[in-house]
């Protein structure tokens, strides 16, 4: 049983934690993508495609112009398109929106490797330097504190930025008016057409914005963890990032809790070298993890009344 | 159709709209005057909600002119309705259960501080005042999904009002009321109507719409066939008008020869979906070659106890007897193989798939028979397509052909494939839940005649319907259920007025069953 | 009952081909010319690029060499895992379910299939390759299994939980051959083959008695497995439209509440058909191991055949045919993709962007609303009811509380 010794010697580290608050956010930005989408009414399982999307096109314009900043612009930028596409599918064209969003994952994949062949010919990607990356920041006077300050205030700018959104998302859903539109169209489209609001609209604007979290999310792996674009880096993020809205049900503050449950097995797997198990069975640690997690939902979880069903004007 | 003296309030002219396949309008003039209850009547199909989605903008007509206190207006949506002083409570409630009261009446319109919070004291204050005014009694922060079905209707009536709604469109709106609350919503209308609202009561219910309305316009296939004034009229003539022809309102049938006891339930009980005792310990027994009818208000457990007694629905207390034999926990598919047949109330979603084929449909339920495969598990496709032919042609569906999808059928043909293939398996016991509700009037007939046929070939039929009128025209005992339980068993001829107390819990006499 | 007016001309026959071959044939045109633009529009050249794909694919138009049987043979063997993953993917549709984990359901077989082809690589043929096959189906089964079960008992949504299953798969498979019990010598990552009893054989004599367009018949893979997949295509058109199960899983699929009142568990029907995909899957991985390579490789690290076989499903409408037909297409994509590399300079992975173009193209049914924009092209029949039915994410739990 030395492996579980070791395990849980590791929790009592700091460091450990920190990771997982990093690891968690990267699953948290696009949870809260696929949150804001669902409740709106439209499934959107492609956060993963629209996370690589946004890392690629990170990394390209990272590596083109050497600004960060820039180049998570650009990268949420890309995620929104990659969304938009969905949102035109699924929307305009009432496609099934699993087929879309999974043909959404395919196209990523092949896409941002097929560029990096046009672009870079048959080498990969190459680093982004250091002074290129998204910064770390440590708070002054905050980070001093033992063990918490490790935890919540020595942690990359993203993720400052995430925990910002998380509250913000949560305002908006449920204590604004637009949050409440957004709402009533993915409970009940026809009533919200009935009193006046543009469905459409709505819905258009919800994916959109989980492209850009998404996209953002890309753009912390690949320019603020990372440093480059390795194909299929995401790894299934995006779909432990659904699990996540769907424990949390398809709200920020459960979707956060969620993520921490996942990340902390993420970070757990990135110290394998210090517990003596095979990597290999380490790495389904948050796959078994998620799994464990929907199975124990056994309380049923109700996801919004229309979610998932194309709106058609006028019919009853 | 012009109309001397009073203001119009709506002037609708020319109005056509085409779907493909159907003209839903056809050179429609609808107009109302101000401060009237007009009562726009017609079959399912007739055209009568389409006309009124074009005037609150949901849909688009394809030529004709719309004028709103005489001016001519363009409608292009709600939002445009809503602006005109047009308000909408849809048959099917625009409300979302999981929000407020508050929150439902609000939407669209809320009220909001600083950059953009709902402010939820503003919009309790406005509907209290807006419900005082009204006298329409109702709770802001309730959840909209917790309120009954007359409170709901209340809010969406509300809700309407807020948005400074002169004209008001009510599209079926007793379908799903008691008798009592039907009053009271006509208390409501009435005084509105003093207030100086113009009223739009879309109905098929005659009986009402002769009560509350001033005049009435009759439409059938997308025309308008009739221009009434209510106290000239009556019942048959409105009926004639709908139909296109004499209508039988009363069924012919020879008096009940009843037999042994085909059912004998005692005390059942059981939930609804969500959870809720909704049969309270219904009692009565029914017997070969008669017809007995549950009168009631939807929602009173009738649906659940035919659901327990077809074996859909699991009891949670009592006994069923069928022919002395036990089939209290007896499943579907058992009980179909004892002679039970169920033609179940809601036809589009449980009584038949839609997407499967007539052949297919006709053998729902009974796939695993052998006289329909092999060994329980190939399908003997001949027998299957001989049983399907056989059903079209006795029970006179029309289709061109037995694979067409059953999507495709009119809702009085789809209907037929389930009475058909109900009443075709020679059933001892048919329950039958609703068994005429959107059908059209020819089909009611045809419908009601089978059911009469089986009581005569000694079938025991029970029937459930929310239509007092067919209840009481088809019917050899009528049995009221109120509150999940049995509280009467009345002759047929038993008054409305009788029968619509206990539908409501009063009148029950001492030690009656 | 009316008859219909008779079309002039055509014979029924054909007319219900040209209707059911419209929207796929369409969709993968469009995807093509969509695909053209990209590959323009980065300043390749999209001609050479789908000729190198035809040539690969099919042996025609082949201007470097490449000898036309071999890209042929090629093809199929590529083929083969794809009718019957096809078949994993179009059974659950048909439920209503989204079977994205045929490739860990695959994996699973694959990995099955080789362990008992070590364990007991000493027996004959006549046992042992029957005992890897069904091995292989019951390690699918099981692995699709656990999605099902989810399924049914908490309405957990298969599309994540197979997820999941396949990332375990993936590394399930990783710790057997790297340094894991399977593994056939430290430092390598394959493993031990499978004794030879559990060999497929090939179609072509495997001595070089035969000479192929100047190839010797050794080269070509082509391999038995074809009639295995075939005749699952088979199996499945047949469960489906003739028996009772079938009749069941559709109605399930189409309507819980029709399938309820019909006496269906819709609970039983869930899983059974998981069970079944996956068993279809799991053979599939078998079929792989069995006739292709023999053992475990890291080829199989970046296997994509489960998730061709989502597209291969759905282009071919859910249909036996249509599968088949469509696993030829996704073959010679495949086999066409490696010439492309090597041929024009393009990246293979072209190919997926053409499969999720053609996804898009499907789902979105861009075909028939193009064809309601152009007079003349007749009107178009409504989405294929073989679409699985829009569902969200979490459903409610297969049984109601009132089910017996």
């Amino acid at each position: 049983m030395s492996a579980l010794g070791d395990i849980l010697h590791l929790l009592l580290t700091a460091n450990l934690w920190q990771a997982t608050l990093a690891a968690a956010v990267l699953l948290l930005l696009p949870a809260l993508g696929g949150t804001i989408s669902e409740r709106s009414g439209v499934v959107n399982i492609a956060m993963e495609g629209m996370m690589l999307t946004g890392a690629f096109f990170g990394v390209a314009a990272d590596l083109a112009w050497q600004n960060p900043w820039l180049a998570t612009g650009v990268a949420m930028l890309a995620g929104a398109l990659m969304a938009s596409i969905h949102a035109f599918v699924s929307i305009q064209f009432r496609a099934d929106q699993i087929v879309s969003g999974i043909a959404i994952n395919i196209f990523a994949a092949g896409l941002t490797v097929f560029l990096i062949n046009r672009i870079y010919g048959l080498q990969d990607v190459g680093h982004v330097g250091q002074s290129a990356l998204l910064p770390n920041i440590n708070v002054p006077g905050l980070d001093q504190i033992p063990f918490f300050g490790k935890v919540l205030f020595q942690q990359n700018v993203i993720v400052y930025v995430a925990l910002v959104l998380l509250v913000l998302t949560h305002l908006v859903l449920f204590r604004t008016r637009l949050g409440l539109r957004i709402r009533a169209v993915g409970e009940h489209p026809q009533a919200a057409d009935t009193a006046g609001i543009n469905v459409f609209a709505i819905r258009y604007g919800a994916v959109f914005t989980s492209g850009l979290l998404s996209g953002l999310s890309g753009a912390f792996l690949a320019i603020g963890i990372s440093n480059t674009f390795v194909p299929n880096m995401t790894d299934g993020r995006g779909y432990i990032a659904l699990a996540a809205m769907i424990f949390g049900k398809w709200t920020p503050f459960g979707a956060f809790v969620a993520c921490l449950i996942f990340g902390l097995g993420q970070a757990i797997y990135d110290n394998n070298s210090i517990i003596h198990v095979s990597p290999y069975l380490l790495s389904m640690l948050p796959y078994l993890l998620t799994l464990i997690v929907l199975a124990g939902l056994v309380g049923r979880s109700t996801p919004p009344a229309a979610d998932g069903l194309p709106y058609v004007p006028g019919s009853e | 159709m012009s109309d001397q003296g009073a203001s119009l309030a709506v002037d609708m002219r020319g109005i056509t709209k085409q779907f493909p396949g159907v003209r839903a309008n056809d050179k429609v003039d609808f107009s109302v005057r101000r401060a009237e209850i007009h009562a726009l009547v017609g079959e399912n199909g007739a055209g009568k909600s389409t006309l009124m989605n074009i005037l609150y903008g949901l849909v688009h007509p394809d030529s004709g002119e719309i004028l709103i206190d005489e001016k001519t207006v363009h409608v292009a949506g709600p939002r445009d309705a809503i602006g005109l002083g047009i308000g909408m409570v849809h048959q099917h409630f625009m409300l979302i259960p999981v929000f407020s009261v508050g929150e439902n009446i609000m939407l669209g319109r809320e009220p909001v501080t600083g950059p953009g919070f709902y402010d939820r004291a503003r919009a309790r204050a406005a509907i209290n005042e807006l419900t005082r005014r009204y006298g329409l009694a109702l709770d802001p922060d309730a959840r909209m999904g917790d309120l009954p079905v007359g409170l709901q209707q209340r809010a969406e009536i509300v809700k309407v009002l807020y948005r400074g709604a002169e004209i008001l469109i009510l599209d079926e709106p007793t379908g799903v009321l008691t008798p009592q609350e039907s009053k009271e919503l006509f208390g409501v209308l009435r005084d509105l109507v003093k207030g100086g609202k113009t009223i739009i009561f879309i109905s098929h219910k005659l009986k009402e719409v002769l009560e509350i309305s001033d005049r009435i316009t009759v439409m059938r296939r997308g025309k308008v066939v009739g221009h009434l004034t209510t106290r000239d009229t009556n019942e048959e003539e409105i009926a004639t008008l709908m139909v296109g022809r004499a209508v039988l309102l009363r069924v012919d049938k020879a008096p009940a020869k009843p037999g042994e006891v085909a059912l004998k339930v005692d005390n059942l009980t059981a939930n609804s979906d969500q959870s809720v005792p909704a049969l309270k310990g219904a009692s009565f027994e029914l017997r070969y070659g008669e017809i007995l009818g549950i009168a009631g208000v939807e929602g009173n457990g009738q649906s659940e106890l035919m659901e327990v007694l077809a074996g859909t629905r699991h009891a949670t207390g009592g006994q069923v007897l069928l022919a002395g034999r036990d089939i209290t926990t007896m499943d579907a598919n058992t009980e179909r193989d004892a002679g039970v047949a169920f033609i179940p109330e809601d036809r589009r979603g449980t009584g038949l798939v839609l997407g499967f084929s007539i052949a297919e449909n006709s053998i729902l339920g009974r796939e695993r028979a052998l006289t329909f495969s092999w060994r329980h598990f190939v399908l003997n496709l001949v027998a299957i397509r001989n049983w399907a032919l056989r059903l079209v042609k006795e029970f006179d569906i029309r289709t061109p052909s037995i694979d067409v999808a059953v999507r495709n059928l009119s809702g009085g043909n789809q209907q037929k494939v389930i009475v058909a293939r109900e009443i075709g398996s020679n059933p001892k016991v048919l329950l039958a839940a609703q068994p005429t509700r959107g059908v059209d009037i020819g089909a009611i007939e045809f419908i009601h005649r089978q059911i009469v046929r089986e009581r005569d070939n000694g079938a025991a039929v029970l029937l459930v319907s929310a239509e007092l009128d067919e209840v009481r025209s088809l019917s050899d005992r009528i049995a009221v259920m109120y509150e999940g339980r049995i509280v009467s068993i009345e002759p047929p001829d038993t008054p409305e007025e009788r029968l619509g107390l206990l539908m409501t819990g009063g009148g029950v006499r001492e030690g009656a069953a | 009952m009316s008859t219909r007016p008779r079309p002039p001309l055509m014979p029924p026959i054909v007319r219900r081909l040209v209707r059911g071959l419209g929207m796929p044939l369409g969709s993968v045109l469009l995807a093509f010319v969509l695909g053209g633009l990209i590959v323009a529009a980065t300043g390749g050249n999209p001609f050479s690029a789908y000729a190198a794909l035809v040539c690969g694919g099919f042996g025609i138009g082949c201007t470097q060499g490449e000898n036309p049987a071999l890209q042929i043979s090629n093809t199929i063997v590529f083929v083969i895992p794809l009718i019957t993953a096809g078949v994993a993917v179009a059974l659950p549709f048909r439920a209503g379910l989204f079977n994205i984990g045929a490739e860990g359901q695959l994996l699973a077989g694959s990995i099955a299939c080789t362990a008992v082809g070590i364990k007991f690589s000493s027996l004959p043929a006549p046992i042992l390759l029957p005992m890897v096959l069904i091995s292989g189906m019951v390690a699918g089964a099981l692995w699709a299994g656990v999605a099902g079960v989810l399924k049914a008992t908490i309405g957990a949504h298969e599309v994540v939980t197979t997820i999941m299953m396949n990332y375990i798969a993936q590394w399930l498979l990783r710790y057997l051959i790297i340094g894991g019990p399977l593994q056939l010598a430290p430092g390598t990552s394959k493993s031990s083959p499978i004794g030879p009893g559990a060999r497929l054989a090939t179609i072509l004599p495997n001595d070089n008695s035969l000479i192929i367009l100047g190839l010797p018949s050794s080269v070509f893979r082509v391999h038995t497995g074809l009639f295995i997949a075939l005749a699952a295509a088979a199996v499945f058109a047949f469960l489906l439209w003739r028996t009772s199960l079938g009749y069941e899983i559709r109605a399930v699929g189409q309507s819980q509440k029709a399938a309820r009142y019909a006496g269906v568990s819709v609970r039983r029907t869930i899983i059974v058909t998981m069970l079944i995909a996956g068993a279809f899957s799991g053979l599939a991985g078998a079929i792989e191991i069995a006739g292709v390579d023999h053992n475990l490789t890291d080829k199989y690290f970046s296997d994509t055949t489960g998730f061709d076989a989502i597209a291969v499903a759905l282009l071919g409408l859910g249909s036996a045919v249509g599968i088949v037909l469509a696993a030829i297409l996704f073959g010679a994509l495949h086999a066409g993709g490696a010439v492309m590399q090597a041929d024009a300079n393009i990246s293979g992975n072209l190919v997926f962007v053409l499969q999720a173009l053609i996804l898009f193209s499907i789902a979105a049914n861009f075909v028939g609303a193009i064809r309601q924009r152009i007079p003349g092209l007749g009107r178009p029949t409504a989405l294929p009811p073989e679409m699985p039915p829009a569902a969200p994410l979490m459903t409610e739990a297969a049984a109601p509380p009132a089910e017996a």
